[in-house]
Parts: structure tokens; C-alpha cells; sequence
């Protein structure tokens, strides 16, 4: 999230696409309300009419997979009848910049398209730069090679009958919607976007937010109270694992893993730290070395040195993709020997589940730390296999739940609290911290016998203390940092030892620590910020700035420099982030993003530090799939591109298992429930919550139901290319047919939160499910994927 | 031979159908068992949305009118001091001490704790039309069986008591008749409460009051019934003079209920009336098959007179009261879209206590002098001697032959 | 009885407009009252709605009402539970007063005196009092209000587990809030607080934007309850003793007349037991 939970009260305009809140994440239905009650408008726009849908203003509904479209329709009627920001437009975003002339597209391809690889060339897509080698600007957006004219010619072609005619939204409610998002233009006016999985889960997902993102910009909706693009994170504390690097691809705070060519630090160095020409730019990201030399040196300590490059040697470099369907892949060809899940239940979580759970077949052994058994841990009982022909061992580890252990959580708006211990484990669970710190130290007596390359795991810094338990407080600290030896940093001197302030004060030479620079400052000479629990707000915004710790630097608001203009004065007087007292020359309010003076001074530096141009990103050549985002059909879909010959995203190589040829009319979507949790290991083995929703079920229109004379409640066998399961229809007016192209396209959404294991068990919706994903993040496609729907269960 | 013997000898010798009674009350008894051991949800087709059914509607709200006689005619006996109806009164108490006595047993088999019933006696709510009714019950279940003791005591030829209760006789009769005009009302009260719940043709504020007429016509059509019902099966007398001095009342109790019912509907009742084709068949049979008709059928002397008419007339009012008790507590009541009907257990204890009643009446008639037919030879109104008595008349023994001469 | 309105007992404000059908309070019900889960299967109802009723094993349950209304979807939520009446029919039904408003709000059931006759359940305008119809020797359970919270200082389970929807505290402060709402959002809600007098006035008030017969909720009288009864129990002394005094009296004179007659016979030895003629 850019901004946070509280914050949601603040907005005038709340879009909820691609998330149903309501049910998933309860509670920021509460700030929701909140603004409601302040005369905000919710508009929900989502395949299915949701709980979050009944609470809304305006409802659209659109096809699974249709978001690109919605939102360049939405694009092209505030450029066409220029309802955007245009001073925060001109100045905070690169709409002014120059393009390339070699860019182009052209029948839903971008210039530099290589279909052996289905990847792009992204050399056209850079910007025209000017003698200092800064790009090329036109701050009156005429030039035809500008990032905004670009933009107006792009989205031209999404007229809202168009659009219409892919998402199957009836028109009225989409120029509401319009409207309504169109009124935020005003610089006192905001919209925010809260968006979750309906979004991420496509080939395209990263496009889908960058949509979102740019409707924003243009809105000048970022950095502002009330606004900003949120991700709805999902588990509890997946803010916090990701920026401690559960993804493949980074290191805590979002460094880059080294890969194969990045031979030494330098190297690392040279290819990882952004430059910029712009003496205007913060280019937050400069600062890698830093941050990563002290990440070395949480890592290796003492044996972390000048002269040994501080052990980045002993990093992995990666020579490929290790995203979740990759390693799943590799599973299914034998290329594992063991596996640990912890805390994870891939056989109803992942893709294409039967794909998987063939795979584990083949491991000689497997451990899973979790609360419960789960369909993943005893996937060996899994129905239509034989127990006996499966060889691999399974160690099942009992772990403590949440509350049965203390540390830190991140939620969503990147509030890092503090957790307490509650209680005790039950019998012989222990904590995560415990099961990793045993290995550890295991591995290092092994590795200290004998061992290829034992230097890694043996000069692994990993003093947490002789408890039971590693403490958590050392790790606390650690993940912030200290001085390695006395220094004088920015005039200020440190002792060996302590804490370093913030991450300002991070130094590539070896003298800080810091496990993860954006946790720099949340434990401090002060103490464990995170523990704070004072519930002042002196501004009255909501930003309560003594609860916990937030990062970076405890800043509620991300790109909050943008929320004011160029003399430093908010857009909005009345929901104020931050406004810069011209007589103390300071800015008063939220920790604003860097403290440098307002744009119209000089020594300032542009509002979107972590890019590094400085401005927001319209245009945005980095991504694999291209710098607009473009309207792309999911790779299973009912219906041809109507924009483009070009079906799917060119950037996604199409997997096997894959079927378009009719077989499977019914565009298929999965969901959550409020009453379910996930893989459903920790609600469907509740009572109380299996007594609400006991069993898998499967939403669909009352037309569908007729035409397969279906009633309420019957069974009925769900299939797809992948498989096929059982689920009790629930029919409902809240799922209609969509017309698309002309056509009736009949949806159907089910929970994925079934299994076969437990006590309440179902069928599992990602049976159905391609192992497919985003070109950029590979998150799979579980939004959108062809089925069939017949009377009667798998035996009838 | 021993006791046992003796009685088993004593059962075998008994008419089939009082056999096959014994063999339905055993089937009430057993049934009332599994009840609790299997619990009320089980056993019963009651639930939330129902949770008075057949053991409330007939076992408590039906049969105490049923037992009205008792009281009504002890009051009109011994207090309007029609004499001459003296030889009905006694049957009409054991039938009532009979009535309330499964009453209790219905409703300690309906209540969930009833080993708890006694609390009523601790915990008082003045507020609570049920309490009024179970201490009322209570109380008068003690009356009736202080004037039952009366044929005992004659029996065993106890002198004291007998004396005792003589002297006690007008009290009671009056108590009981005091009592029974709460109980009887409060029953009716009982649902004053379900406001929006009860059908607004049987919902009314003189519903306690209409309880309580109708009880009272009742209590004397059952009198007509069971006297007629006697002297048919039972051998013995035609009390027919007496029952028609009963029906000439009638015509004019009748009148008064069906005066104060259309008072109600009319003025009192909310609309709609007739919006259920079914709640208004129920209506109109109850009302007027069961009080208008028989109403102006004891207006006529040929009816009063004919032993068949006047039966038939007050089978009608009986029939009209327990379909009125069902319109109000069950029927009226009813969700349409949840309709309940007794399961198969709560029908064989509701058969049982019915049987049981007739078994219990019958064989007390048996074995006690309750068919008394020398009024004259006994001074009810001051118990000073028990020179009238004659003791040695053998008490019961024509009594006793009449029913051997059934079995 | 008259409705005892305290405007400082601890009062529901369940606003049905904020309520998203989480179920968090039906469930955090079941949690602190230890009750059992029921055995569901699929829906028992529109929409999600688990379980079938309010029950013994379950105080509070959200209805749940899917259907279109003019073209458009309603997804509603409401969720039932006891009303804690200011004036409690099943209090004063109750023969051995097991129920009991409390000052501080809720009714409370005292099961060691409850006999099972069940009128409370018959007797509550709502349909609260449910039964332990699996037990032999069954008691009545309800919503207890969470009075052994709120005598802590603490507010009632699902108060505390919803996130939007209930506001929890004295009565008259609930009232204020939910004018306000009616008078903010004018177009947005029904204009109605259900529970400001309902059944005399209830513990819970509800604020919706659909028509509360459409959302399930029953039309209940203003009126208390109890007054019902009480307006023909109060008769119950009066009435006995008119009934005792009068039939006394007729059969004091009746009798003094007989013997006086008797008297009369005796002296004139002409007594016949005669029938009586008829007309
Ligand atoms: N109760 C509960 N809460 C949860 C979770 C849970 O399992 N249970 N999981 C947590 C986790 S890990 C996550 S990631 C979040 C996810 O939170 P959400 O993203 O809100 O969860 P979903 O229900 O998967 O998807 C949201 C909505 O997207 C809609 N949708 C489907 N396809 C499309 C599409 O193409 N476009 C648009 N605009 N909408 C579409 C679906 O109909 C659905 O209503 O929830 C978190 N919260
Ligand atoms: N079709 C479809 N599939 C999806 C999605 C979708 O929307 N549609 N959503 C995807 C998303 S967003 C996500 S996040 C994934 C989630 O997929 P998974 O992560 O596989 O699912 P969870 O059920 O969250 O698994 C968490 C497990 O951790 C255990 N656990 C809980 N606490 C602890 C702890 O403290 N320690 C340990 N060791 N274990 C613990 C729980 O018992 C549970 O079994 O699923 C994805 N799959
Ligand atoms: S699921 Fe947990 S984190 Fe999410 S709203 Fe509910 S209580 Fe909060
Ligand atoms: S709602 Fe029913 S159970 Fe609750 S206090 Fe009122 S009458 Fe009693
Ligand atoms: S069932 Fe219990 S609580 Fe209800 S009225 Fe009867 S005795 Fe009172
Ligand atoms: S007040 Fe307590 S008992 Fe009543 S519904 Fe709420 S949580 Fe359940
Ligand atoms: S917890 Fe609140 S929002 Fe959720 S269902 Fe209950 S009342 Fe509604
Ligand atoms: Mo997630």
C-alpha cells in the first residue's frame, strides 16, 4: 500500500476492483465506512456481486480478465475530455517526457517483439534524452512523441462501446463509474484504488496495476490523504515476507539477488544501482551498495571484510526463473530430492494441483512445518492414488501458531507491530524461529565436520542468544542494524555497537550492519519502535505516528511530496499529509519523503524518490510486457481480442494444457470467502467456520442453472483441461451472463479454500486451474481459466 | 390365593376393551418414557419455531376445560342449590380430579425440568399467567381430590374424614369454582401474549374471558355427555330429567359466549379477519358448528328432551371447544410455512392420557360409590351428623355390579 | 407494567447499512459462549446464511437475503439475536422468573430455576429463546447479552469482533447516534430506528436502507408485552374474590332458604322428592 488502512477514510472516490474487502480484509471496511459517512462513493467493480459489491454505490461487473480494458476506456475519457490533475500531471509524472521515435505499437505489439522468446527488446522504449543525457521534456504535452500524447493515442482506441463490448459491463454503470472517478480530477478531490488478487492473478496482473496506477497519476491521486494505489496484502504478514524476501528474485528490502554475471560486489554494484543525470532526482536506489554491503555484514559479521568483498561469494546467484510455477515444473520432472513446506499447502494453493501432487509423488522426502495436517503433508492418501506406491517420507513438524510465539508483523500499510507471546504451544509444536535455528546450528556443527564450501553456512553470523528459542529481540535488532566500529557519519559520532539511527546512515564500507534497510530505524538507541503502542495522532489525520513503526522511517504515506504543490501547499487544506512551514522552513505533518525544501526552491528533489527520473511513471519501460498496458486476452478465454490480433500476452509463452476449442464454454474464476482462510487447513478444520460454509460450492447465473436444469444446492461436476472436481451449485442473480462481442458468456466463480483432507472437505478449485502466469511476476493465472459445468457428481 | 393373584384373576375377568385400554395407556406410559430418555427433540416433532404442540394444546389447554364440570356443576348443585342435579355432581368430580391429575402428568412430561416443577412454589411471578395457572392447577387438583376422597372415604367407611370433608364440602365447591374461573381465564391468557403471533380471529383482550364461558358450557355438555355415555355403557340410570334441567341453562350460557365472541371479533379484534382460507374454515366450524348450532338446537324443548339430540348438541359444543382450544394454541398459531403435527409418541401419550382417563373413570366407578343416587338421603348442607348416612346400605355395590356387568 | 426505558443500560446499534455479512460476530458469539458448531450442509437459506435458525447452539445468526429489487442486486445482512426488551415478554411470561432485565441491559436467564415449560419461546415477539431440544431434561438457551462481560466493563463478543457495524453504550447515546445517522443520510436509510419502541422499546436498535419487512425482521407492537397479560391478570384477585364472595353469598341465601323451606316441610310432613317439571 502507498498509504494505509486509517487512511482510507480520507478518500472522496473508493475503487474496489480486483479485491472484495468486505470479506477479505474485514476490517479496512470499517475506514471504508468511514468515508462513507463523510459522503465518499464505493464503487465495486468485480465479476461477481460481492459483499463488498452490496455495500457499494455503483457495481459494474466485467469479465474475468477484462481489467486493461475497463481501466484504458476509463484513460481515454479523462484525456479525451481532460478531466485529469494537469499541474500534478505536468510536474509529477513523466506525461512531459519525450519517447523514443524507434517506439512503437502496432496491432498489440510493441516495438522490439521477439516471439522465439516471447520477450521484448526494450531498447525502443526508452526515453529521448537531451545533451545532459536527462530525457527530453515538453511541459505543454503537444509533442506527438511525449509520454502523454503517446498515452491519448493508445487509449483512443478504448471507447467506452468498446470496452463495453469486451468486459461486458452495461454502459450506464461504466460512465457512472467514469464520472464518478473523473470528479477526483480536482486537486482537493481523491480517489483511492484498493485492489487485491481479481487484479494480480493474470497474465497480464502487473499490467492491471500499472492501469490502475496510471488512472491515478493522472488523477494526481498519489502521495495524497485518502488515495494512492493499495494493494490489499493478503496473509497476515506477507507485507512483512516480502520485504524480508520470501520471493525468489529479492534480498530483504527489495535488493536484488545477485544472478549469475554479477561476478563480484562491484559487479553487483554496477548492474543493480539505478543511475540518473537529473541532479533533480533523489534516486533513492543509489544507495544499493549501502544497503547491500550492510546486509553482508548482518549476514557474515566479523568474517564479512573490505578484502573478501564482505562474503558476497557466499551469495546463490541465480541463472534462471525460481518463481513458484517454475519450481513446481521441476518438481513434476524429478528435479527435487526433498521439499520443505512451511506453511504452505501447495496441492490446494498452487496451480493445477493435480500437476503438483503428481510431482511430490517422485520426492524421496518431504517436511512440512505446520499448524494442521494438510492436504499437501498427507498428499500421499490423496484420493485415486495408492498409498503403497508412494516411497517418499514425510516428517510431519508440529509448528506454533502466531500467537503462540513473539515478533513482529507487517500489515498491508507497512505498520510493523510488535506481537506478544499469548500462550503456549500445545504439545511438542514449536515456533518457526526454533525449527530454522536448530537447523542452523545443526548444519553448522555438519558443515564444520566436513563439507563442500562449508564457509557460508559456517561463518553464518547467528548469535541469538542460548535460550530455547533464538531471541527474537537480537534478530530485532539485528534486521535494523548497528555500528561494526566508531564512526563519524554526517557529522554525528557512533559507537561501535549501537544502533544505527536509520538508514540514512548506512555505509558501504563495512561499518553498519543492517538485516534490512527498510526495518533501519524501527529498533533503534530508543528501542523496539515497534513495540510503541501510543495512540496519539497529533495531526488528526490518522497517521498515529507512536503506534508501532511503519517504513520507510516510520513515513505513513508513501510519495507524500506529491500530495502538495510546487510552493510546498497541499492539494487538499483540509486532509493536509504534510505542508511546509515557509517560516521555520520545515515540512510539518507525516515524515515527508526526504526533507528537501518544495519543488519551486532550488536543492529540491522530485516526489517519487525510488524512480529514478523522480516522476511517476505513465510510462513505464522496465516491465516485460511493455511500457502501456494493453487489453489481452487470459490464455483461456471464450472470445477473440477485440482490440488486437494479438490473443494473449506476447510476453507469456503458452504452456501446455491449455484448451480454447469450445469444450469449455464458461469462463471460470476463483475467490475467497470470508468464512475460509486460504488452503483452508486453519478454518476448515474449525467448527464454527466449517458450520458456515461447509462445503465447496459453485456460484452461477439463474440462466446457467435453467439451461442445465440445475436447482440450488445440487451437485454438479466441474471440469477443465486440468481435471475435474465436484461442488454444490449455488445459483444466484448475483452472477449474470455477460454480453461479450455480440455473445452470452456465462461465468461461474467458485472458493478455492477446498480439500480433500480435514474436516469439512470439497473439491479443489485449482484442479482446474493453468499453471500459468504473469509475465513479470508469474503470479498464476487463477483469476480466469476455461470450464465446464454437468449435472451430478464425478460418478453420476 | 395371593394379592397378585387375586388382582391378575380380578384384570382377566375384565371386558376386552378395558384390556385393550390397559394395553393403550401401557403404550402412553412406555412412550412417555422414551421421551425422556431420548429427549423432546427426538421424541416430539415440537421445535423452536413450535414449541407447544399436542401435549400443550390437548393435554393442558383442551382438557382442562374438558374438566370443567366439576366445578360448574358443583357450583350450580351446591350454590345456585339446584339439588336435584346432586347425582351428576360426583361423577363430575372424579372426572375432574381425573382431568387435572393427567393434566399434571401432561405437563410434567411436557416441561423440561420437571423435577423442578415444585419451583413454581419457590419462585413466584405474579406477572406470569402460567404461574397463576399451575398454582391454580395445583390447588384445585388438591380440591378435587379432597372431594374424591369423599366416595373413598365412604368406601373404607372412614366416618372421620368423611365427616371432615362433609363439613369442608361448600368451601371447596366454592374454592374450586374461584379457582377454576382464574385458571380457566388465565388459559386464556396465556395467549394475550403472543400478540402478532395468534390469528386475529381468535386474538382478543376477552380472551380469557371467552376461556372461561366456554368452559363453563362446556363443563356442562360434558356432564350431558358423560351421563349419557354412563347410562348407555355403564348401565346406569337415565339421568335424563336431570340433564335436561342442564340443558335448559345452556341455551343461555351458550348465548352469552356467542354474545361476547362476536362482541369480540367485531370491536375488539384486529384486521384482517379472513385473510387464511383455512384459519376461517377453522373459524366458522368451530364457531358455528360448535356453539351456534348446538346454541339453538338446546333452545328447543324437543332437543333438550330427546336423549339423542341433547347429546348430539352437547357432543357439538365439546367438539367446538377442543377445536376452539386448537384454533388458539395451535392452529391459529401456525406458520404456514412451517406446519407442525404431533409425532407418533406425542399421539401415544396424548392417546394414553385420554384412555387413561376412561380407564381410570371406569374402574373407579368399579370399586367406588361415585354414582350416588340418594341424594336425599344425605344432607349436604351442614355436616352435622352422620345419622343420614345409612350404614348399612353397602356403598358402591350397585355400582360395582353395573361395570362387572360390562366386563 | 409500563416500558422501563433506562437511558443509561447498554444498548446494541446495529447498523445493517455498515453490516458486511462477515460473520464475526457469529462466531465470536459461538466462541465465548462455548457453543457448539452445527452440523450444516451447503446453504440454509439465500445467499451464505449457515445456519438454518437461531438455536440452542447459536445466539445470533446473520440472515442473509439475496434477490434483485428493481432491476438491481440486494445483498443483505441482518443479524438476529435476542432484543433485550426494555420490558420482557419472556420475562414476565415466565412462572418462575427466569428471566430478568437487568439495569445494565441485558435479560438474563437463570437456568437453575427455568422448568422447561417453554412459554418464554412461545411468548418472546422475536423468536429469541431457543431450546436444547437434544437433551432429556432441556433448558432454554438465549443470547445472554454477555452480561458477564458487560458487568466487566466490556462490551458484548460481537460487539467487539465487528469491525463496522455494531456500536455498543447507553441507550440514549445510541439513540443520538442513530437520529444522527437518519438525519445525515437522509436518502440513504429507512427512517426508522427498529427497537426505539418496538415491543415498548428494546436494548437492540437497528438501522437499515431496505425495508425491514424485506431484511426479515418482524412487525412487532409498540406496545410492551407483558401489558397483554397484565391487563387481564390484574383482574386475578378481583376476580376471585368476586367469584368466591358471590357464590358465598348465593349459597348462604340458598341454603338458609332450603332450610327454611325444610323447616316448613318438616312441619307440614308433605315433602315429595318430585321431579321438577320442565316449563
Ligand atoms: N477471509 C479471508 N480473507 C483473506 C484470505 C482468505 O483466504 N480468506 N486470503 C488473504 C490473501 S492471501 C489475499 S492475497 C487476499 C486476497 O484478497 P482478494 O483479492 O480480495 O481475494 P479474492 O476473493 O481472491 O479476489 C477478489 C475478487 O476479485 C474478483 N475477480 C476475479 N477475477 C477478476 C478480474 O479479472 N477482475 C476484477 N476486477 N476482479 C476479479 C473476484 O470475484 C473476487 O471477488 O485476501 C486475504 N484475506
Ligand atoms: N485458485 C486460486 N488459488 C490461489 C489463490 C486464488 O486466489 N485462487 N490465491 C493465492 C494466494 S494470494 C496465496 S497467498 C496462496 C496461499 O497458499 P498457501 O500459502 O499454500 O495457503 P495457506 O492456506 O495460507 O497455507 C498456510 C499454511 O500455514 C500454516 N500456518 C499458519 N501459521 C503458521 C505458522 O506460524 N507457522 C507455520 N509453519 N505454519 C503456519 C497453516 O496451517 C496453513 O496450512 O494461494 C494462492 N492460490
Ligand atoms: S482476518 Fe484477521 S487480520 Fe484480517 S481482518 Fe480478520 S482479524 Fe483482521
Ligand atoms: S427478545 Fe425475546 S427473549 Fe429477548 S428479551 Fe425480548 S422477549 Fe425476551
Ligand atoms: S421455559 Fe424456563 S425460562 Fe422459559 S418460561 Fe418456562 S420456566 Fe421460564
Ligand atoms: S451479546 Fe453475547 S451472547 Fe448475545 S449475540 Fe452477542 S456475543 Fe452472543
Ligand atoms: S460482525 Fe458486524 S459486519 Fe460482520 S456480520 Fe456481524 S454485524 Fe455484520
Ligand atoms: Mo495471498
Amino acid at each position: 500500500m502507498t498509504n494505509h488502512w486509517i487512511d482510507i477514510q480520507h478518500a472522496d472516490v473508493i475503487v474496489c476492483i480486483g479485491s472484495n474487502p468486505a470479506e477479505n480484509h474485514p476490517v479496512s471496511f470499517k475506514y471504508v465506512e468511514k468515508a462513507m459517512d463523510n459522503g465518499a462513493k464505493l464503487i465495486s467493480v468485480d465479476p461477481r456481486y460481492t459483499r463488498t459489491s452490496s455495500k457499494a454505490d455503483i457495481y459494474a461487473q466485467l469479465r474475468p480478465g477484462t481489467d486493461i480494458a475497463f481501466m484504458g476506456g476509463l484513460i481515454n475519457y479523462l484525456l479525451t475530455n481532460d478531466l485529469i490533475q494537469k499541474e500534478y500531471v505536468v510536474h509529477y509524472t513523466n506525461a512531459a517526457f519525450l519517447v523514443s521515435e524507434d517506439f512503437d505499437f502496432n496491432d498489440g505489439l510493441f516495438s522490439g517483439y521477439d516471439p522465439e522468446n516471447f520477450s521484448y527488446n526494450k531498447e525502443s522504449w526508452a526515453y529521448q534524452l537531451n545533451d545532459n543525457g536527462m530525457p527530453k521534456r515538453d511541459d505543454t504535452l503537444e509533442h506527438p512523441r511525449s509520454v502523454y500524447q503517446l498515452m491519448k493515442k493508445h487509449y483512443a482506441r478504448y471507447t467506452p462501446e468498446k470496452v463495453c463490448e469486451i468486459t461486458g459491463t452495461e454502459i450506464q454503470s461504466y460512465m457512472e463509474v467514469a464520472r464518478t472517478i473523473a470528479s477526483t480530477h480536482k486537486a482537493d478531490k481523491v480517489a483511492t484504488v484498493m485492489y487485491a488478487m481479481g487484479t494480480t492473478q493474470h497474465t497480464y496482473g502487473t499490467q492491471n496495476v500499472r492501469s490502475y496506477a496510471m488512472l491515478q497519476l493522472l488523477l494526481g491521486n498519489i502521495g495524497m490523504a485518502g488515495g494512492g494505489i493499495n494493494a490489499l496484502r493478503g496473509e497476515s504478514n506477507v507485507q512483512g515476507s516480502t520485504d524480508y524476501a520470501i520471493l525468489y528474485h529479492i534480498l530483504p528490502g527489495y535488493l536484488k539477488v545477485p544472478t549469475y554475471d554479477n561476478v563480484n560486489l562491484a559487479a553487483y554494484n554496477e548492474k543493480w544501482t539505478p543511475k540518473t543525470n537529473d541532479p533533480q532526482s533523489a534516486n533513492w536506489w543509489s544507495n544499493t551498495p549501502k544497503y547491500m554491503t550492510s546486509l553482508l555484514k548482518a549476514y557474515w559479521g566479523e568474517a564479512a571484510t573490505e578484502q573478501n568483498d564482505f562474503c558476497y561469494d557466499y551469495l546463490p546467484k541465480r541463472s534462471g526463473n525460481y518463481s513458484y510455477i517454475r519450481l513446481m515444473e521441476r518438481l513434476q520432472n524429478g528435479g527435487f530430492e526433498g521439499m520443505v513446506f512451511m506453511g504452505t499447502n501447495p496441492i490446494v494453493g498452487g496451480p493445477d494441483v493435480n500437476a503438483i501432487a503428481s510431482g511430490m509423488d517422485k520426492l524421496k522426502w518431504l517436511v512440512a512445518v505446520d499448524l494442521w495436517e494438510t492436504e499437501s503433508s498427507v498428499f500421499w492418501k490423496r484420493p485415486g492414488v495408492d498409498p503403497k506406491s508412494i516411497d517418499t517420507e514425510v516428517f510431519l513438524l508440529p509448528a506454533a501458531s502466531s500467537v503462540e510465539k513473539e515478533g513482529s508483523i507487517s500489515n498491508s500499510g507497512r505498520w510493523t507491530q510488535w506481537r506478544y507471546k499469548a500462550v503456549n504451544p500445545p504439545g511438542h509444536a514449536e515456533s518457526d524461529a526454533f525449527i530454522v535455528h536448530q537447523w542452523v546450528t545443526h548444519l553448522k556443527k555438519l558443515y564444520q565436520e566436513d563439507g563442500v564450501f562449508p564457509e557460508p553456512i559456517v561463518d553464518l553470523a547467528w548469535n541469538y542468544g542460548d535460550g530455547h528459542e533464538p531471541d527474537i529481540d537480537l534478530v530485532a535488532r539485528e534486521c535494523n542494524g548497528r555500528f561494526t566500529r566508531d564512526v563519524v557519519i554526517k557529522g554525528k559520532a557512533f559507537k561501535k555497537g549501537e544502533q544505527v539511527p536509520s538508514f540514512a546512515y548506512l555505509q558501504a564500507d563495512g561499518s553498519t550492519t543492517s538485516g534490512n534497510w527498510l526495518y533501519c530505524n524501527s529498533y533503534t538507541e530508543e528501542g523496539n519502535m515497534m513495540q510503541r503502542r501510543g495512540k496519539e495522532d497529533p495531526t488528526g489525520m490518522g497517521f498515529y505516528p507512536n503506534w508501532a513503526w511503519c517504513w520507510p522511517v516510520n513515513r505513513r504515506v508513501l510519495y507524500n511530496r506529491a500530495s502538495v504543490d510546487l510552493q510546498g501547499r497541499p492539494w487538499n487544506p483540509k486532509k493536509p499529509i504534510i505542508s511546509w512551514n515557509s517560516m521555520t522552513r520545515k515540512w510539518e505533518g507525516d515524515v515527508p519523503d526526504g526533507g528537501w525544501v518544495p519543488m519551486n526552491e532550488d536543492e529540491t528533489k522530485s516526489p517519487f524518490i525510488m524512480i529514478p527520473e523522480g516522476y511517476g511513471r505513465l510510462f513505464a519501460a522496465g516491465l516485460a510486457d511493455g511500457p502501456l498496458p494493453e487489453h489481452y486476452e487470459p490464455m483461456e478465454s471464450p472470445v477473440a481480442n477485440a482490440m488486437t490480433s494479438q490473443q494473449c500476452n506476447p510476453a507469456v509463452a503458452i504452456p501446455g494444457k491449455i484448451n480454447n476449442s469450445g469444450k469449455y464454454p464458461y469462463v471460470g474464476t476463483t475467490y475467497r470467502v470470508s468464512e475460509h482462510w486460504q488452503a483452508g487447513a486453519m478454518t476448515r478444520n474449525l467448527p464454527w467456520l466449517v458450520e458456515l460454509v461447509p462445503d465447496m460450492f459453485v456460484e452461477i447465473s439463474e440462466e446457467l442453472a435453467e439451461s442445465k436444469s440445475l436447482k440450488n444446492g445440487d451437485m454438479v461436476t466441474i471440469s477443465s483441461e486440468r481435471g475435474q472436481i465436484e461442488a454444490r451449485v449455488l445459483v444466484t442473480e448475483r452472477i449474470k451472463p455477460l454480453r461479450v462481442q455480440g455473445k452470452l458468456v456465462e461465468q461461474v466463480g467458485m472458493p478455492w479454500h477446498f480439500g480433500f483432507n480435514g474436516l469439512a472437505t470439497g473439491g479443489t478449485a485449482n484442479t482446474l486451474t493453468a499453471a500459468v502466469g504473469c509475465a513479470n511476476t508469474t503470479i498464476p493465472e487463477f483469476k480466469a481459466f476455461l470450464c465446464n459445468i454437468e449435472k451430478g457428481g464425478i460418478n453420476s | 390365593m395371593t394379592a397378585t393373584q387375586r388382582v391378575v384373576k380380578e384384570v382377566k375377568a375384565y371386558h376386552w376393551f378395558i384390556k385393550f385400554m390397559i394395553f393403550l395407556v401401557a403404550l402412553g406410559a412406555a412412550a412417555a418414557v422414551t421421551r425422556f430418555i431420548f429427549g423432546l427433540g427426538a421424541t416430539t416433532n415440537l421445535d423452536d419455531t413450535y414449541p407447544w404442540g399436542l401435549w400443550v394444546s390437548f393435554d393442558v389447554v383442551t382438557a382442562v376445560p374438558l374438566a370443567a364440570g366439576a366445578f360448574t356443576l358443583g357450583a350450580i348443585t351446591h350454590c345456585f342449590h339446584i339439588k336435584k342435579l346432586e347425582p351428576l355432581v360426583r361423577p363430575a368430580i372424579v372426572t375432574g380430579f381425573l382431568g387435572y391429575s393427567l393434566v399434571c402428568v401432561g405437563l410434567l412430561l411436557d416441561l423440561g425440568q420437571p423435577h423442578k416443577g415444585w419451583h413454581v412454589l419457590r419462585y413466584w411471578n405474579l406477572h406470569s399467567p402460567m404461574f397463576e395457572v399451575s398454582m391454580c392447577v395445583m390447588a384445585y387438583t388438591t380440591v378435587l381430590f379432597l372431594e374424591f376422597l369423599s366416595p373413598v372415604a365412604e368406601k373404607f367407611g372412614w366416618n372421620i374424614p368423611l365427616r371432615i370433608l362433609r363439613w369442608l364440602e361448600m368451601p371447596l365447591v366454592i374454592l374450586a369454582a374461584s379457582i377454576s374461573t382464574l385458571h380457566q381465564s388465565s388459559l386464556g391468557t396465556f395467549f394475550l401474549i403472543a400478540v402478532d403471533k395468534l390469528h386475529n380471529l381468535w386474538y382478543n383482550p376477552l380472551l380469557p374471558l371467552l376461556f372461561y364461558v366456554s368452559a363453563i358450557c362446556t363443563g356442562m355438555c360434558i356432564i350431558i355427555v358423560e351421563a349419557t355415555a354412563t347410562h348407555k355403557w355403564m348401565g346406569q340410570p337415565n339421568e335424563g330429567p336431570l340433564l335436561r334441567t342442564l340443558a335448559k341453562i345452556l341455551p343461555w350460557t351458550l348465548s352469552l359466549y356467542i354474545g361476547l365472541r362476536i362482541y369480540s371479533l367485531v370491536v375488539l379484534s384486529e384486521r384482517p379477519l379472513f385473510d387464511n382460507g383455512i384459519l376461517t374454515i377453522l373459524f366458522y366450524t368451530e364457531f358455528i358448528l360448535g356453539f351456534v348450532l348446538p346454541c339453538c338446537m338446546f333452545m328447543f324443548k324437543d332437543v333438550r328432551n330427546s336423549d339423542t339430540l341433547r347429546v348430539t348438541a352437547a357432543l357439538l359444543v365439546v367438539c367446538g371447544l377442543i377445536l376452539n382450544r386448537f384454533n388458539v394454541s395451535m392452529f391459529g398459531m401456525m406458520d404456514a410455512s412451517h406446519v407442525y403435527y404431533p409425532s407418533l409418541i406425542e399421539s401415544l401419550v396424548t392417546i394414553g392420557i385420554i384412555t387413561a382417563h376412561i380407564l381410570f373413570f371406569v374402574l373407579i366407578a368399579k370399586y367406588f360409590p361415585i354414582f350416588e343416587h340418594h341424594p336425599e338421603t344425605v344432607d349436604y348442607s351442614i355436616p352435622d351428623s352422620f345419622g343420614k348416612i345409612n350404614p348399612d346400605k353397602p356403598k358402591g355395590a350397585s355400582q360395582s355390579e353395573a361395570v362387572t356387568s360390562i366386563s | 407494567m409500563s416500558a422501563n426505558h433506562n437511558p443509561k443500560q447498554n444498548t446494541f446499534l446495529i447498523d445493517l447499512t455498515k453490516c458486511t455479512g462477515c460473520r464475526g460476530c457469529q462466531v465470536a458469539c459461538k466462541q465465548w459462549n462455548q457453543l457448539e458448531a452445527e452440523e450444516t450442509e451447503f446453504f440454509s437459506g439465500e445467499g451464505y446464511q449457515n445456519p438454518p435458525a437461531m438455536s440452542e447452539y447459536t445466539f445470533t445468526r446473520i440472515k442473509f437475503r439475496d434477490y434483485q429489487k428493481n432491476g438491481e442486486n440486494e445483498f443483505a445482512f441482518y443479524k438476529e439475536m435476542c432484543m433485550h426488551c426494555d420490558d420482557p415478554a419472556c420475562a414476565s411470561v415466565c412462572p418462575v422468573g427466569a428471566f430478568e432485565k437487568t439495569p445494565e441491559g441485558p435479560v438474563i436467564y437463570k437456568a437453575d430455576r427455568c422448568i422447561g415449560c417453554r412459554f418464554c419461546m412461545v411468548a418472546c415477539p422475536f423468536g429469541v429463546p431457543k431450546y436444547e431440544w437434544s437433551k432429556g431434561l432441556p433448558l432454554v438457551r438465549k443470547c445472554t447479552g454477555c452480561y458477564s462481560r458487560v458487568k466487566e466493563g466490556l462490551k458484548p463478543a460481537c460487539a467487539t469482533a465487528c469491525p463496522t457495524a455494531i456500536e455498543y453504550g447507553p441507550r440514549d447515546e445510541m439513540v443520538k447516534i442513530a437520529k444522527e445517522r437518519l438525519a445525515n443520510h437522509p436518502d440513504k436509510y429507512i427512517k426508522k430506528i427498529y427497537g426505539l419502541h418496538e415491543a415498548g422499546g428494546t436494548s437492540v436498535l437497528y438501522l437499515t436502507n431496505l425495508p425491514f419487512d424485506e431484511l426479515g425482521f418482524k412487525d412487532v407492537t409498540q406496545r410492551p408485552l407483558p401489558d397483554y397479560t397484565w391487563q387481564a391478570l390484574r383482574f386475578v384477585p378481583a376476580s376471585f374474590l368476586a367469584v368466591g364472595g358471590t357464590l358465598s353469598a348465593l349459597s348462604w341465601i340458598n341454603h338458609r332458604r332450603e332450610r327454611l323451606m325444610n323447616q316448613n316441610a318438616t312441619s307440614e310432613q308433605a315433602h315429595t322428592p318430585a321431579e321438577e317439571k320442565e316449563e
